[in-house]
């Protein structure tokens, strides 16, 4: 598949993120930015997927997606219900609890709040938002290091991203 | 009234809760609000060079990494005893004052705004932001959004990066500043004069023109009378930065100022069996309880606070305003917690102002931004105004400068006592005999916190994110009445 042979219109590969949000000094907390790191070797030079970290939800949060046409959004998760270790893959809206892990700020809006502000001001943000949750287990103590279990857990979040980013990286004409 | 024992799991679920318990007659007896802990700072920090906190401090919280980098680089200046110097100092309060500008436009915007633009009555989906938008104007909406971005556009100029600056050192900073950066710096700062400027004109038509609102600011369910702490320079101005921290009574009269490392000489903590988190007071006074008045140690630590405890605002625009916000309110000190808000808009503009005045001081693209530190490392404390309240850092290292003990008393710590009174005064006011409360008297239970917009994110050392709250409602045998939960 070259320029030469496809319409730039339908070769156009949308721009995606791949996000870890988290507190990487908090013990599980922190396995959003493990997964990340992760994929960001395996996502080395493909073209038009960008790799970070980041520790904060809400306007910031929605600030930071500004640009892409989708994003793959990697948190811990306290549902309480489910094992540790537990890998889940949901859309945004999917969310029961809008405060869930670390899309929302206590101190402005939710991520679905400041989405609907931002596009409402105009602003290009992601068409698509999933978020790939690993159920945590220690995310009250102070430390750099993953439980066991959650520790087990990154190579089959890196997996399900992978799987996502390979999905949404099909051309698609553009809009 | 049953006595309260909570079940140390039950603590850690990681969102805010206030327990309400009714007596007989189904008054409220007493409240309790109660904030997940977390554990191990101290130990994690123990052995690590004292010049990393400045980049391991400011990801204790997601809300005001700034404040801690600041707070964390001025007690290692200390540490190593070394004054950075005069273009340094500058240099750190301008992107401070930036960070003030972004952090104050936020909460006013997306959290205080919607109790008074939409009202205290609307529905809790369209109390946010977006409300606020939908009611007042998209344009406001791109303005908060503009004051945000200049905000962090300053940051990551002089700190090297988007949200978590890591250019402060022991002595000064690792970079300065270019002319072209710092004209451009300018142009933002004047920018966001003007933001603020509107922004308290807006609270002014919206807010004091409403005779209802102005009435819910004055009136005696939102106010406190108690000691209020704030950083002055040494005209006794507000300063966010640096200078020395400024004690009031309840009457406005100063009863002393003390400089960071006499800190433990004014500041004690008291520990109540039902929260992990303690509760600072004024040591001079004595801790008497969750009560009011000149003989309680109780003090506040907030926007208001500092106004009280100030003896004016450095920049002019700032100044006529700090006088209008005296003269309307009756005179100084303010106890009205409500009027945190309008306090906190004029801190906004003092920051846009400060920023302008920094931005344009002919020092600030000096090459002398570091000062080399020369003694033995020691013992140190650095103290900043956060948004939030007055944030200490206190670091022990050995002679290497490796760490060897912490403390941290963070801005909203400081005010946990009063705005355990205040939940407790605004759901005496607003629940009468067990009569299950509606969405907008939560919400009022809840404006008596907002108020002080607590970050027990890092009060408590806690992950950025959520703070969404459960409220738990108790009769006189300790049953649950009702539970009512909603993101705050």
């Amino acid at each position: 598949m070259t320029d030469e042979t496809y319409p730039s219109s339908v070769l156009r590969r949308p721009s995606s993120i791949v996000l870890g949000l988290g507190n990487p000094l908090l013990g599980d907390d922190g396995v959003g930015w493990r997964v990340a790191e992760k994929c960001a070797e395996r996502i080395a030079g493909m073209p038009n997927v960008e790799v970070d970290c980041f520790a904060r939800g809400g306007l910031s949060l929605m600030e930071r997606l500004i640009g892409y046409d989708r994003a793959i959004l990697i948190d811990a998760i306290n549902t309480g219900g489910k094992p540790t270790g537990t890998v889940a893959c949901l859309r945004l809206e999917e969310l029961q609890n809008p405060n869930a892990g670390h899309l929302a700020s206590a101190h402005d809006a939710t991520l679905q709040t400041a989405l609907e502000m931002g596009r409402a001001l105009g602003a290009q943000l992601p068409r698509a938002v999933m978020v790939v949750a690993v159920e945590a287990e220690n995310v009250y103590d102070f430390s750099e290091e993953l439980s066991p279990l959650v520790a087990a857990a990154v190579p089959r979040a890196v997996e399900l991203v992978m799987t996502l980013l390979g999905n949404s990286m099909l051309p698609v004409p553009l809009a | 009234m049953q006595r309260i024992t909570i079940d140390p799991i039950t603590r850690l679920e990681g969102h805010g809760k206030i327990e309400i318990f009714l007596d007989e007659e189904g008054e409220v007896a007493n409240t309790y609000f109660q904030i997940p802990e977390l554990r191990g700072f101290e130990r994690f920090c123990v052995g690590r060079p004292v010049e990393e906190m400045p980049v391991i401090t400011n990801r204790i919280c997601g809300v005001c990494p700034e404040a801690h980098h600041m707070a964390a680089a001025k007690a290692a200046d200390a540490v190593y005893h070394v004054d950075p110097p005069s273009a340094a100092k500058k240099l750190r309060e301008l992107l401070y004052s930036a960070f003030y500008v972004t952090d104050h436009t936020t909460h006013f915007y997306a959290l205080a705004g919607p109790d008074f633009v939409m009202g205290p009555d609307a529905p809790v989906a369209e109390r946010n932001i977006l409300g606020v938008i939908h009611k007042v104007g998209v344009e406001i909406g791109s303005q908060v959004i503009q004051a945000r971005k200049y905000g962090h556009a300053v940051v990551e100029m002089i700190g090297g990066r988007k949200v978590h600056p890591c250019t402060s050192i022991p002595g000064g900073l690792t970079k300065g500043i270019t002319e072209e950066q710092r004209a451009e710096i300018e142009e933002m700062g004047r920018w966001a004069v003007n933001f603020a400027t509107f922004s308290l004109k807006l609270f002014n038509d919206i807010v004091l023109k409403d005779s209802a609102y102005l009435a819910l600011i004055l009136g005696d369910i939102y106010s406190h009378h108690t000691y209020y702490i704030g950083m002055v320079d040494s005209e006794n101005r507000v300063n966010f930065y640096d200078g020395k921290v400024s004690v009031v009574d309840p009457d406005g009269k100063r009863i002393g100022k003390y400089a960071p490392h006499e800190y433990t000489d004014w500041i004690a903590e008291h520990v109540e069996p039902w929260t992990y988190l303690k509760f600072p007071y004024l040591k001079k006074i004595g801790w008497k309880g969750f009560v009011d008045g000149k003989d309680s140690g109780v003090y506040c630590a907030t926007p208001l606070s500092r106004l009280n405890a100030a003896d004016r605002m450095a920049t002019p625009l700032a100044q006529e305003e700090y006088e209008r916000f005296y003269s309307t309110l009756g005179g100084k000190p303010v106890h009205q917690r409500l009027a945190t808000h309008w306090a906190r808009l004029i801190e906004l503009l003092y920051a846009a102002e400060r920023w302008v005045e920094l931005a344009t001081d002919p020092e600030i693209t000096s090459d002398n931004f570091r000062a080399q530190p020369t003694e033995k490392p020691t013992e140190g404390v650095g103290i900043v105004e956060a948004p939030r309240g007055t944030l200490t850092h206190h670091y022990w290292t050995d002679e290497r400068g490796i760490l060897t003990q912490v403390n941290l008393i963070v801005g909203t710590t400081n005010n946990y006592a009063p705005i355990s009174m205040s939940i407790k005064k605004a759901a005496q006011s607003f629940i009468h005999k067990g009569v299950v409360v509606s969405e907008g008297a939560l919400n009022r239970i809840e404006m008596a916190f907002r108020a002080y917009d607590p970050c027990f994110g890092c009060a408590t050392h806690s992950l950025p994110g959520q703070m969404p709250l459960q409220v738990t409602i108790r009769d006189a045998r300790g049953e649950v009445v009702d539970v009512l939960r909603q993101p705050c």
